[in-house]
């Protein structure tokens, strides 16, 4: 993103720019730091425990152990755990877009009694670590409406539909929208679903986008609270799944592991190269011209 | 955070709804039918164990399910121990609770004291299980006042590990009998580039190593105790502190390190011998480059060894007949025969005696897991302030990593921990006065 912004039509790209070289090199920092633990990873997953363990490191396998990847694979039912994941994930994307889009509109465009108090509720449940609300989640799953849905895909999905992280994200973007095309909708007579779906979510594509992203990787990830609330094989998740080749008791067999976690975080990186696009895309196009 | 969606939701808005007809949906394909009661009796059990080792607990269970038509058990893998421990205290809180779960040394005590697990003497007697045939200081840990409250199953104790032909070498080839020994050949096994210590003599863990466990032994073998059973804390006493001293030495005379991964040291010989768990052993020894030896801790004034591990408990708020269910295959999962089988699938120790008799081709093959057998006899249950006070392994880990690592006085050092140790120890007195 950040070479977006050194496009000045005006430079002369013939000249040594001292600035330009900084700014390369530091991105050539940021790339190493990022690139080197995925190489890592990469490689590890091609090595025997032996090779990943010496010291000074042994930078690429010597003979690739192709077998680690179908060992991860049949370490336990991961097809099921690919099948869980795309669906409590999607799901739960959705419901937390919809809910933050939907609350963050009426907060930044409604009046409402209170509405300051709500707003400063929303920031208070910004500040409750995750890790708090695991028991009275779990508490509330295994009784809702006289329903156990312990062990169930709305179980793992339904505390994470509803955060104030998005809604406070989506609102300060709503916020700092044009006024002049919001009200000129509305003198056109665009009812407040018009509003919401053709005029302010499109002009907050970047946020939302970002914020999808993060929700995604987030939920793709978990693995605290789909752990705590499935109890069988066939509802838990690809975070679950790796830890089926974790064993903290004896020797880690780290080849698989890596392995594993490759094929795990894989789709992840296809979708962020897709949507990494559209963030760019947004903040670069403007509805209004000042 | 749903008032904050009443509003919003009161709009007319379909979106959410529509959402949740989705997750419903998909729900009522997968969602966990009914437990229907006929035939056998279902029971559940929650199990931590991952890889290799999942894999002999998953095939126990299911040679359970296959040995008998009584009880049907059905295995549930719930993360490593500590995650186990999260999960049992959320499902308590909700009354989800499984009817059999492993329960590791250092929580089962909290689960204790809320009267979650269920007393099995009387178990155990209906079953006629003769329980002086369980290795007494394994069986023993799990007994409160006389009661019996979880089986041993995944045992182990911490082991001495050296690099065999260093050792050779120096003239111990079948390791220090005594600490004296290994100090009095230091000089020969630790190599150094100038001032940098390329080979140590020894290295000791750090405390997210469990630390605590290692140095526990050295202790007892001084003489010390962290702390008698009653919690009165002796870390800063005489024995104890000689213990704390010999480890600070250990590093300030240039001998010892104190790695992020000591067996990862040791397999790549940067250190000459380590102590570890026995559960590590069959991978040390497939990673090791040279021959590994093992052998008894060394001794100081004594012998020391301390057991760890986990094992086999029974939920109290099951039926009575749910329980003896549960207690079938606990009794069954840790008899001689299944014992001898999971010790050689798993590399834990045989929690049975008589186990023993039928691993003699086992040993033969694998001396040294023969070494950490005949160690067993002579291991005791851990003290009371690392296993007992909430965070004690970690509140002693942290203060041998002030001694070790930043070479702190030892008596200050202790007197600290024993604080902390003293004041983490009172809501559990308070709760054993509570139990009465």
């Amino acid at each position: 993103m950040a070479s977006v912004q050194y496009h000045h039509p005006n430079r002369n790209r013939s000249k040594v720019d001292p600035v330009r070289i900084l700014s390369y090199l530091a991105m050539a920092v940021v790339v190493v730091l990022i690139m080197v633990p995925v190489f890592w990873m990469l490689s590890g997953s091609l090595k025997t425990n032996q090779e990943i363990l010496t010291f000074p490191p042994q930078w690429l396998p010597r003979n690739p152990q192709w077998h680690n990847y179908s060992d991860a694979w049949n370490a336990a039912p991961f097809g099921r755990f690919y099948l869980n994941t795309i669906i409590t994930t999607a799901a739960g994307t959705t419901l937390e877009l919809t809910n933050a889009a939907l609350t963050a509109y009426a907060l930044a465009f409604l009046r409402f009694p209170a509405k300051n108090l709500v707003f400063i509720l929303l920031l208070a449940a910004l500040m409750i670590p995750e890790q708090v609300t695991i028991i009275p989640n779990y508490l509330t799953i295994s009784d809702i409406l006289g329903q156990n849905w312990i062990n169930t895909y709305q179980g793992i999905v339904l505390p994470g539909a509803s955060v104030a992280v998005g809604t406070f994200l989506f609102r300060q973007a709503f916020m700092s929208l044009p006024r002049e095309v919001i009200d000129a909708a509305r003198v056109d007579g665009a009812n407040h679903l018009q509003l919401l779906w053709q005029i302010v979510l499109p002009m907050a594509k970047p946020v939302l986008v970002t914020f999808g992203l993060i929700s995604l990787v987030a939920k793709w990830n978990d693995y605290l609270w789909p752990l705590i609330v499935t109890n069988q094989d066939r509802m838990r998740t690809l975070s679950v799944g790796i830890s089926y080749l974790y064993n903290p008791e004896s020797t880690v067999r780290w080849g698989p592991l890596m392995a594993g976690t490759f094929f795990v975080i894989a789709p992840l990186i296809v979708i962020y190269l897709w949507a990494q696009k559209h963030i760019i895309e947004g903040i670069t196009s403007g509805a209004t011209k000042s | 955070m749903t008032t904050i969606n009443r509003r919003t939701m009161l709009k007319g808005t379909a979106a959410t709804a529509a959402g949740l007809t989705v997750a419903s949906k998909a729900s009522k394909t997968f969602a966990a039918p009914a437990v229907i009661q006929s035939g056998p009796t279902k029971i559940v059990y929650w199990g931590s164990f991952a890889d290799s080792l999942g894999v002999a607990e998953k095939q126990l269970c299911d040679n359970f399910n296959a040995a008998q038509t009584d009880v049907e058990l059905e295995y549930q893998y719930q993360g490593t121990y500590e995650e186990t421990a999260q999960k049992l205290t959320a499902a308590v809180a909700a009354r989800q609770t499984p009817d059999v779960s492993l329960v590791s040394d250092v929580w089962w005590f909290k689960f204790y004291l809320n009267n979650v697990l269920a007393p099995l003497n009387d178990l155990i007697a209906a079953n006629n299980i003769d329980t002086t045939d369980y290795v007494d200081s394994l069986f023993n840990e799990g007994v409160r006042n006389g009661e019996s409250y979880w089986i041993p199953m995944a045992r182990s104790t911490p082991l001495f590990y050296f690099n065999k032909e260093l050792y050779t070498e120096v003239g111990l080839p079948d390791g220090p009998e005594t600490w004296d020994d290994l100090v009095a050949v230091t000089d020969q096994l630790v190599t150094k580039d100038g001032d940098t210590i390329t080979r140590s003599a020894f290295a000791h863990p750090n405390s997210a190593s469990y630390v605590a466990w290692l140095f526990q032994p050295v202790v007892w073998q001084n003489l010390g105790a962290y702390s008698d059973a009653d919690f009165n804390i002796q870390i800063n006493q005489e024995g104890a502190v000689k213990a704390g001293n010999f480890y600070r030495d250990s590093v300030v005379n240039g001998w010892a390190t104190t790695p992020d991964d000591p067996e990862s040291d040791f397999v790549n010989g940067y250190t000459a011998s380590l102590m570890a768990s026995t559960g590590s052993l069959a991978g040390i020894l497939a990673e090791s480059p040279f021959e590994v030896g093992t052998a008894f801790l060394p001794q100081a004034e004594a012998f020391g060894c301390c057991t760890g591990g986990a094992g086999l408990a029974i939920l109290a708020d099951k039926s009575a007949e749910q329980q003896a269910a549960a207690f079938q295959f606990v009794s069954w999962a840790t008899a001689p025969e299944q014992t001898a089988w999971w010790s050689e699938n798993t590399g834990y120790m045989p929690v049975r005696k008589s186990a023993v008799d039928g691993m003699t081709d086992f040993f033969a093959e694998n001396p040294n897991f023969k070494t950490a057998v005949d160690q067993l006899p002579q291991t005791q249950a851990q003290d009371a302030a690392r296993v007992f006070i909430p965070n004690g392994d970690q509140i002693i880990g942290k203060g041998l990593e002030r001694i070790t690592v930043n070479q702190e006085e030892v008596q200050p050092v202790f007197d600290d921990v024993a604080q902390t140790l003293e004041e983490e120890a009172e809501p559990v007195l308070e709760a054993l006065a509570a139990l009465g």
